[in-house]
């Protein structure tokens, strides 16, 4: 089958790191990720085979390929992978679904659960080592399941969520990233009183600013995007306010009614916002979130962050709650309901197929992944593989 | 003897004119046939201010000569006028300085202990130790700062005494020293008919709540013009609070006023007649131009803000406010007044680089607005120049710029009020009490430089008659982005601003260029 | 023969050249030349007080012209930059009609420089500082220097008081006001030291009026023992001019001055020691108006 693989290798990495991630570098005949005829993942007993049809190219992608991610992952994936775990596919039947890339105890196979499965966190599962398939997080990261930038991936059929016939695929391709948003707006746990910022417009942000608004409303909900279209989708989705990252202090300040000190390199508040989702990743934002967060506030980690250099200061100084955000399971705030079926019920009316394209072919792939790391500043949200044209 | 202000109308031989814009400037010809309005020359100023100022205390208008009221072991308060006033800032010694330094020289005399001296700023921002030592001169400022000379606090709950209200309903407060005091003694600067009489009292003094009463939509709308104070409803209002404060402490008021010689001598081409520059003015304005075209505009602004204007003394009365303001206000119109025959469709005019809010900051673009449309087209009697439905065409380069601590309240009156809405009565409505009560801007009002929350709000109200009574109001030279915010029409040369004017107005309009600073009163008849 | 063979001149004098370096090196490492010396080692020049010379050549045509050129090129611009300081109650010194004796607290050696920085021309121009003699005239070149750029006079700390205080009241009765610091030495933790009973006696023997002043922050800015001066902010604070009354003995008088340079230390001001406004508001009036029609 075609598929584009991603091979552990020292000297490609280091030729990737050294050209800061280069898109033309990340892609070259040098870099860690190949395009070939793969053998197709053997399926092990009681699984199914899923045909992608559309594979979105995520964040934390973009991070392996262009060597950015955190090398604290690496023992947590087995190599060769093939990438792709935002995925819309067919089974064999016919039937369309979305596949829920955690690899938990349950799809493992193992009895009795670790105790982070049985409460319903298959991302936090500490068995990830065991079962019929090699270590690895997540679909698209596990040498033996295969990956949505591929023909053929294995899944277990309790990872298999059926698409609605009211849900595109270009729509349904984003339900993975909903739901991760989705828990992480539940986790944060706004309230009527609370004004919450969003920082960082990506995927991420965006499906966050969804999700805070669906499930949790807060007071006021400020977004902070960079680029024009960005603006336009934050504000679509439900941002009562869209503000430039220079503007952040001056316009959190104003809404919270809060003090603003100004300091040698960065201003702080004295109050601020309630909560704070940071969806970029970036040291930059996560040091301005942790000075306009209100003291005793919340800073939920939602985007993929890397290795950064955060001042902890203010993190012990206003007792700030930092809270990480990831992937998914089932949701004890909404009766133990699966997240995967909350991101269901809630993608039809927010119209997700406007986040989604340009669509690239597999060969194709040094384009669309150029173009997803610039995705922000073309216009673009959410990059996607589409592999319908390979069975045609 | 000076010439008097003159409407010229463009000929073939009529040279271009001086267009202010911000720190820059534009020469400009006008379509033939269009009307120049020029301010009078300066006055001539009286030649010993010192003995000017004695004769003023010593015979007083419908009061006692000062020497009387003054006693030893009584409370006495002195209050002046803050920075905003006169603009530029006059080359020391200011007129403020020597009254005072009679003042207390007569007090010393007396023996009063007890004297305190207020810069009575009303929501302005507090002004820097230099400014006021600028004001107050060396002298006072070393025997009186910090513990007797100090600035008044609109916002302190301690010092500001609630005194009653008019028969209109209006709040009166006052400065608690001030109320408590045996004698105020307030020294006063007119520069233009708006300033002195009641107003000086009773906005310098109070506290937000007086303030309110009379800096709203409602009274500004019913002042045609407040340049012009008998047909004003906030001269009025302002008069009604005065006397509540006459009946409670006793106020001896001492105007002053000044001629119209606004710019020293490098920047004398500003002040003069473009008919009249000789070779040098000439070769002054292209140096200047080239300068403030190429130069960037944080250089350009120190230039320009330290430029102080070589003001002579024109008049001094002493006595009761009323009968005061009345010889001030002559005294003002006769430096100011220039007969104008009719409205026209278009007028024209220059914003400069200074307005009473922006004194060593940039003109942001909210006081843009409150300069050009607030204060300059409200320079008239009778009628504006200006028809109604007309077109008012200004010229400054408006950019998003804003100084932080002078102007913290305004970044947001921008970002977040005129996103939503650029009309006055709405935006009092929903806006104005959340800046007035917002906890950091009141902190930086009244502990650091800045403007108070509301002010940015009185900005804009200033502005409201002028856009209410305008068709169309374009900024010539403007950042687009920023003149779309303000809810105005933007266009990059004159020519162009002209043809845009047309759809509004109609073909072949009249135009008239109010050529401004130094200022001047248009006496528009019909 | 070549000229490595190590006959040559060559060589040789590379060799002397060397042994003359060592041995230097050797000394310098030898001895710290920084390093305090124990106190109980005699300073000569305390013992035996240097024949007085009271430097008449520094108050002096056209030396006084060229102390005004130095002090306003370099004295005065230095320490605005380094200590920009604020000073309070000038008008007090604005206008001397007669000479004053300024008693001021004395913490470090910027001291000197922030008071002549408070005066004004007219009266710095007719200023003296009384320095050590002991410690500024030991050496006579270092002595003379500062004379010309302070207008130093050597002034006893050990000596016997009626023949030191001689020159001092002689140059108080020739018009100089004379700057005086009665701790004696500079403060070891700029605390302000009990004051020496000299300035009572100068002030009763001769009349003068002495000026308190209180400088706040030249501790900071050159502690004893620290070489050079750290930048910091200084505050000068000069009080009412105050007299010996009738029959008040010089201990008292030095007693009652060195209250009044510690109230002077206080935060807020005191009309007692500053003057009430009315008072200052007089010292402070212009010889002639300023301003003529």
């Amino acid at each position: 089958m075609l598929a584009l693989t991603f091979h552990r290798s020292i000297p490609s990495f280091a030729i990737v790191k050294a050209a800061g991630g280069r898109p033309d570098v990340a892609t070259s005949a040098l870099s860690m990720l190949k395009l070939g005829d793969v053998s197709e993942p053997v399926l092990p007993a009681g699984w199914v085979r899923v045909m992608p049809t559309l594979s979105g190219i995520c964040g934390s992608d973009l991070a392996a390929i262009g060597g950015h991610a955190s090398l604290y992952l690496d023992p947590l994936t087995s190599y060769p992978f093939v990438p792709g775990h935002e995925v819309v596919g067919t089974l064999d039947d016919g039937s369309r679904v979305v596949v829920e890339p955690a690899l938990g105890c349950k799809v493992r196979g193992i009895e009795p659960p670790c105790p982070r499965c049985a409460e319903g966190r298959p991302g936090l599962c500490y068995n990830v080592t065991e079962g019929p398939i090699e270590v690895g997080l997540q679909t698209g990261y596990c040498a033996d399941t295969g990956g949505g930038w591929g023909e053929v991936l294995v899944a277990h059929p309790s990872q298999l969520h059926p698409v609605p016939s009211t849900l595109s695929d270009e729509a349904a391709v984003l339900i993975e990233p909903l739901a991760c948003c989705v828990h992480a707006a539940l986790r944060g746990g706004a309230t009527k009183n609370d004004v919450v910022v969003v920082s960082g417009a990506g995927t991420i942000g965006l499906l966050t600013i969804a999700a805070i608004k669906l499930f949790t409303p807060p007071r006021r909900l400020i977004a902070i995007a960079k680029h024009p279209t960005q603006r336009d989708l934050a504000r679509k989705l439900g941002a009562d306010q869209v503000v430039a990252p220079a503007d952040v202090f001056q316009r959190v300040r104003f809404a919270t009614a809060a003090r603003r000190l100004e300091g040698m390199n960065r201003s702080l508040l004295l109050g601020g916002a309630d909560i704070t989702f940071e969806c970029v990743g970036s040291a930059d934002s996560l040091n301005d979130t942790v000075r306009f967060t209100r003291e005793g506030g919340t800073v939920v980690a939602v985007g993929m962050p890397g290795e950064e250099k955060v001042d902890w200061a203010p993190i012990w100084q206003r007792e700030l709650t930092v809270m990480g955000a990831y992937a998914y399971g089932a949701e004890a705030k909404k009766k133990g309901k699966r997240t995967f079926e909350l991101a269901l019920e809630a993608a039809p009316e927010l119209h997700l197929d406007e986040l989604t394209g340009p669509y690239f072919g597999l060969g194709e792939y040094r384009d669309a992944i150029a173009y997803a790391m610039s995705a922000g500043r073309l216009g673009a949200v959410k990059v996607c593989f589409d592999l319908r044209g390979l069975r045609a | 003897m000076p010439r008097p202000g003159a409407v010229i109308e463009v000929d073939r031989n009529t040279p271009p004119v001086l267009f202010h814009f911000g720190e820059g400037m534009r020469l400009e010809r006008l379509p033939l046939g269009s009307r120049i309005v020029y301010p009078p020359d300066p006055l001539d100023p009286i030649a010993h201010p010192e003995r000017a100022i004695k004769r003023a205390l010593a015979k007083p208008l419908e009061d006692d000569p000062l020497k009387s009221l003054l006693r030893s072991g009584m409370k006495l308060t002195i209050a002046f006028d803050d920075l905003s006033l006169p603009l530029p800032p006059m080359a020391a010694p200011d007129v403020r300085q020597l009254v005072m330094e009679e003042v207390i020289d007569m007090a010393a005399e007396a023996g009063v202990e007890d004297l305190h001296i207020i810069a009575a700023l009303g929501l302005h921002r507090r002004m820097t130790e230099d400014e006021i030592r600028h004001i107050v001169g060396e002298r006072i400022f070393s025997t009186f700062w910090p513990d007797r000379l100090y600035q008044h606090d609109g916002e302190d709950p301690e010092n500001n005494v609630y005194i009653g209200k008019t028969s209109e309903g209006e709040d009166v407060t006052l400065h608690r020293r001030a109320a408590e005091s045996d004698l105020v003694v307030y020294v006063n600067l007119t520069l233009v008919p708006m300033d002195g009489g009641h107003k000086s009292m009773a906005t310098g003094l109070a506290s937000y709540r007086g303030i309110r009463a009379h800096h709203n939509v409602k009274t500004l709308l019913a002042s045609r013009s407040y340049m012009n104070p008998p047909d004003s409803a906030l001269h009025h209002s302002c008069m009604r609070q005065g006397q509540l404060i006459e009946d409670t402490v006793r106020v001896f008021h001492i105007e002053t006023t000044v001629n119209n010689h606004a710019f020293p001598a490098i920047a004398n081409f500003m002040q003069k007649r473009e008919t009249d520059w000789t070779a040098q003015d000439q070769a002054m304005f292209l140096g200047m131009k080239q300068m403030t075209d190429l130069a960037p505009p944080a250089f350009k602004r120190n230039i320009f803000h330290a430029m102080r204007a070589p003001y002579g003394l024109t008049s001094v009365h002493a006595g009761q406010v009323d009968a005061v303001h009345d010889k001030t206000l002559e005294a003002v119109r006769a430096q100011l007044s220039v007969r104008v025959e009719g409205q026209t469709d278009i007028v024209t005019i220059g914003v400069p680089y200074l307005g009473p809010y922006n004194v060593n900051a940039p003109m942001n673009p909210v006081l843009v607005v409150c300069m050009g449309i607030g204060y300059l087209f409200n320079f008239y009697r009778n009628k504006p120049v200006l028809r109604k439905g007309g077109v008012l065409i200004l010229t400054h380069p408006c950019r998003y710029e804003f100084d932080a601590v002078q102007h913290p309240s305004y970044i947001d009156f921008y970002d977040e009020v005129l996103a939503d809405t650029t009309d006055p009565l709405e935006i009092e409505k929903k806006y104005e009490l959340r800046f007035a009560e917002d906890p950091w801007f009141r902190q930086l009002y009244r502990k650091s430089h800045a403007y108070h929350g509301a002010h940015p709000f009185y900005a804009w109200y200033w502005a409201a008659h002028g856009m209410e009574h305008a068709g169309d109001i374009i900024i010539v030279g403007g950042d687009r982005d920023v003149v779309h915010r303000l809810g105005f029409k933007c266009a990059t040369t004159l020519d162009d601003a002209f043809e845009m004017a047309e759809q509004t107005v109609g073909r072949y309009p009249s135009v008239t260029h109010m050529r401004m600073p130094p200022i001047l009163l248009a006496d528009v008849e019909a | 023969m070549t000229w490595y063979s190590g006959e040559g001149g060559a060589v040789r004098l590379a060799g002397t050249v060397r042994g003359f370096v060592d041995d230097v090196s050797q000394v310098r490492r030898a001895w710290h030349w920084d390093t305090p010396r124990p106190r109980t080692w005699p300073e000569r020049g305390a013992v035996v007080p240097a024949p007085a010379s009271d430097l008449g050549w520094a108050r002096q045509e056209p030396v006084r012209s060229l102390r005004y050129l130095i002090q306003h090129a370099l004295l005065i611009p230095f320490t605005e930059v380094m200590a920009h300081p604020k000073v309070e109650g000038r008008e007090w010194v604005r206008e001397l009609e007669r000479p004053v004796i300024f008693a001021a607290n004395h913490s470090s050696h910027a001291d000197t420089s922030l008071i002549l920085h408070a005066l004004t021309d007219r009266a710095r121009d007719r200023t003296v500082v009384a320095a050590a003699a002991d410690y500024w005239f030991k050496r006579p070149m270092l002595g003379n220097l500062v004379s010309l750029f302070l207008n130093t006079f050597p002034f006893s700390r050990t000596g016997g008081a009626q023949a030191q205080l001689h020159s001092s009241s002689v140059l108080l009765k020739s018009g100089w006001n004379l700057v005086l610091f009665p701790e004696g030495s500079r403060s070891p933790d700029g605390r302000i030291q009990e004051f020496k009973p000299g300035v009572g006696h100068l002030a009763n023997e001769t009349g003068t009026p002495v000026v308190p002043v209180h400088i706040r922050g030249a501790y900071q800015i050159m502690p004893r023992g620290q070489k050079l001066p750290l930048p910091g902010p200084a505050r000068v604070r000069i009080g009412m001019p105050m007299a010996p009354e009738l029959k008040e003995g010089s201990r008292e008088f030095t007693a009652r001055v060195e209250k009044a340079v510690r109230a002077l230390a206080a935060e807020p001001r005191q009309t007692g020691i500053q003057g009430t406004w009315i008072e200052r508001w007089r010292a402070g009036k212009p010889r002639e108006p300023k301003y003529q029609g």
